[in-house]
């Protein structure tokens, strides 16, 4: 059990010592603009827990919120925020699903999938807008991922709504626990009778549209929609579901492992900002970090089933 | 002496998996390993091969102390286990799995392919298996890899071997071809330490005997000075004194009828039809498409041609949905892979089927399910602390009872069971027989595919038996073993499931 929560202790002792160490971590300045940092990485790494758990994985997302950023950008551009942002999720969504239907309608692994839609989804980006960056973004846009409510970052807020539609979408739904069985056994959940193909690719195209979501976030905090933005994101967000406790192999994961793992890893950067230390080193930390949670994780799982 | 095994223990977790493991096993003798699952057979057998690490005890080979840490080091002293799931290497051919690990060498440390096949000709030849040294494994039928992994330990000059189960995914051939080269072995000097729950083959194959209950040798002796009551009361524990007895019914309105289904190649022109309240058995040897034709009834595979009537109304089945749908259930002969997800808790594969039935809005109803997964737990007496046990824990009859706990909240009509009694002990045997039962009397139509003809004896009410994918006989309950075995006959090549290209 208490291995179980090693992620937790992990957090909240990479939250004491920053403390300690740096008279500048516990300010809210600071602590705002990690969680803003963070939020993108943290929604879309929402949706990722679930195909995780679903027994898949999907490397395309930074190239769809880098696709959907573009185009609610441009759509916003023309016809203003409302629509630019239903645009970009709207996007999200139709990618994450095409994902879906490629994988169980071909029969393909979902890793070689999203590898090929990775690129395309990335070269959509790069052609519509021939490679330069969208600016008109209205300024008011900026709320989104600047803004604050009731004293935090308004994206928290966003970010825990998302956090509890997909805790409760896992843990109080059919569809919820049919990913959880498809993830731990495809076979005996299509001999079930368990809807496999369907609920799957409902599973990509919520990840989609989640992806969206930050796409839109990254659009507003940066002001601008960047075909080659979110480069490396989608490694970041498997990274935050793996240390937070889920299994590539599928049918275990957590929303809240999730969270906490994507904030050990804002942790990791911001301190290693704030004490001016070898921003290089920051990759090398966070790698050993991911390899340490999962052969802890290992180590407590064969511990139960021996 | 060979092998001596001085009070074994073994805790995993908080439980105690072995406490007083006895055993001895000498050189030229069939050892036969009894007990019920979750006995602590496996758990003694994987110490004996180096799998796992004993936490107490003595381990004596040969007279001296030893102390294996992985399965290398025990086959350098001559110990190899034929698993009852094949541990090969699929893609790699005969000749390369039986010498995996430690291929002749040419100098420059390249394998030397010629002499390796010419060395794995010359094992297959001298033991008279039905193999080739370049077939690919994963062509190979259960026994086909059986026979690989026995040329693996042949190779690596062991002196003791341990069978788990070799015979539970055989055929009656094939069974044959297993105990002919167990003797072989026997005659040459090698000791055996074989695993089995089939009470039938003890007297054919075995020298001595030792029970396991509880994790603790309870008996120790030669077959001959004791009697097949005995030895089931050592694994039981207690006298079965509730032998199971069919209830006598009238059968009802005809459930599912079954009119010339063909999928070709494996199914041809099946009719058939399943009565309220009957239980038949489907007999059959391997490979004569038994299997096949459950998969096809419940949608798992496509059919070419034919009708399935479901209470008298046809119906086009074309995934298991549909075929929950329509009220059918399967209880797959391959518990593992199709019947349960392992990694979950009882309770969730108890309510996979349907989860409509506790749920409103597509939103779950924890509390419904938590009750249903206790009562099923407790009606069908699976033994797990509860519903929120991993079913994957779980000893293989209740597990079993766990994968047809799924269909009695699905509110199916029709029961496939696919090799019900595989790999489940006598006690759970029976339990499962009762449930069929009961759901006969409850108006259920039970199609029961097995390949002990004795168990189809003694529950089915008439027999279909099935050869080379058409029905070659229908024979009343009362029939015997001689007349099942005449209408399955003529099995041609057992070995090999595909043709192999030459």
């Amino acid at each position: 059990m208490i291995q179980r929560l090693l992620p937790f202790f992990t957090l909240l002792a990479l939250f004491v010592i920053l403390s300690i160490a740096s008279p500048n971590f516990l300010t809210s300045t600071n602590l705002s603009s990690v969680v803003r940092q963070t939020a993108v990485i943290n929604i879309m790494a929402l949706g990722m827990t679930v195909i995780i758990i679903a027994g898949g994985i999907d490397l395309s997302v930074g190239s769809i919120l880098a696709l959907a950023g573009l185009l609610g950008a441009m759509t916003m551009e023309k016809y203003g925020i409302g629509w630019g942002m239903a645009a970009g999720m709207l996007v999200g969504m139709l990618c994450g699903f095409a994902n879906g239907l490629m994988i169980t309608s071909l029969r393909i692994s979902p890793f070689i999938v999203t590898l090929g839609t990775m690129g395309i989804y990335r070269g959509f980006a790069l052609i519509i807008s021939k490679g330069l960056p969208v600016h008109e973004i209205p300024p008011s846009f900026s709320y989104l991922g600047e803004g604050t409510l009731l004293g935090v970052p308004f994206v928290l807020w966003i970010l825990l709504l998302c956090a509890a539609a997909t805790h409760t979408m896992l843990e109080h739904t059919r569809h919820g626990r049919y990913a959880f069985a498809i993830g731990s056994n495809p076979d005996a959940a299509f001999y079930a009778g368990v809807p496999v193909k369907f609920h799957t690719t409902l599973v990509y195209a919520g990840a989609g549209l989640l992806t969206g979501l930050s796409g839109m976030i990254e659009v507003s905090r940066l002001m601008t929609g960047q075909p080659t933005g979110g480069q490396g994101y989608e490694l970041t967000a498997i990274a935050a579901v793996v240390i937070g406790g889920g299994s590539l192999r599928g049918g275990e994961g957590s929303v809240l492992g999730t969270l906490v793992g994507a904030f050990i890893m804002g942790l990791l950067a911001n301190g290693s900002d704030l004490l001016g230390t070898n921003p290089y080193w920051q990759q090398v930390i966070i790698g050993a970090v991911i390899i340490l949670a999962v052969a802890f994780d290992e180590l407590r799982k064969r511990r139960i089933k021996d | 002496m060979l092998l001596q095994l001085k009070d074994i223990q073994k805790r995993f977790g908080g439980v105690s998996a072995l406490r007083h493991g006895n055993l001895d096993v000498q050189a030229g003798e069939v050892h036969l390993l009894m007990g019920e699952n979750g006995a602590g057979k496996s758990t003694l057998m994987k110490i004996v091969a180096g799998m796992l690490e004993p936490d107490g005890g003595d381990v004596l080979w040969q007279g001296r102390n030893v102390y294996f840490r992985n399965p290398a080091e025990a086959a350098e002293h001559g110990i190899a286990m034929v698993h009852q799931e094949s541990l090969l290497a699929p893609h790699l051919s005969v000749a390369e799995n039986i010498f995996l690990g430690r291929e002749p060498r040419r100098p420059l440390g390249w394998v030397d392919r010629r002499e390796m096949l010419e060395r794995a000709a010359r094992i297959i030849e001298q033991h008279r298996f039905p193999l080739k040294p370049e077939w690919k494994v994963e062509k190979l039928s259960p026994a086909g890899k059986q026979m690989v992994e026995i040329c693996r330990a042949i190779q690596q000059g062991s002196s003791l071997l341990i069978f788990d189960e070799p015979t539970s995914s055989l055929s009656e051939t094939e069974t044959q071809e297993v105990f002919r080269i167990v003797r072989t072995l026997r005659e040459r000097n090698v000791g055996v330490i074989y695993i089995t729950h089939r009470l039938e083959e003890l007297r054919v194959i075995g020298d001595r005997v030792t029970v396991l209950r509880d994790g603790e040798t309870v008996h120790s002796g030669p077959l001959n000075e004791i009697t097949t009551d005995q030895l089931i009361r050592h694994m039981v524990g207690r006298e079965i004194t509730a032998i199971y007895t069919r209830s006598a019914l009238p059968p009802g309105e005809e459930v599912l009828r079954v009119e010339h289904l063909t999928r070709e190649p494996a199914l041809k022109d099946i009719s058939f039809s399943l009565r309220a309240g009957e239980i038949v058995g489907m007999a059959g040897l391997i490979g004569a498409g038994r299997t096949e034709l459950c998969r096809a009834l419940f949608g798992v595979d496509a059919i070419d041609g034919g009708k399935i009537h479901v209470r008298g109304k046809a119906i086009r089945i074309k995934s298991p949905r549909d075929a929950v749908a329509a009220g059918l259930a399967l209880i797959p002969e391959d518990r593992q892979r199709t019947g349960l997800a392992t990694a979950l808790p009882i309770s969730h594969n108890v309510t996979m089927a349907n989860l409509a039935s506790v749920s409103r809005l597509g939103f779950l109803n924890h509390a419904a399910e938590k009750q249903m997964a206790d009562d099923f737990t407790q009606r069908l007496r699976i033994r797990a602390s509860s519903g929120r046990q991993l079913a994957g824990r779980l000893s293989g009859g209740n597990q079993q009872k766990v994968a047809i706990a799924k269909w009695l909240v699905s509110g199916a009509r029709v029961f496939l069971f696919d090799e019900p009694t595989r790999g489940i002990d006598v006690g759970a045997n029976i339990e499962v027989f009762q449930m069929m039962d009961d759901l006969a009397r409850r108006g259920a139509a039970i199609l029961m595919v097995s390949s002990e003809m004795g168990e189809l004896l003694q529950v089915a009410d008439r027999i279909l038996v099935m050869r080379q994918g058409r029905i070659s006989g229908e024979l009343p309950g009362g029939t015997t073993q001689e007349e099942i075995m005449r209408c399955a006959a003529f099995e041609i090549s057992a070995v090999t499931t595909e043709e192999h290209p030459e």
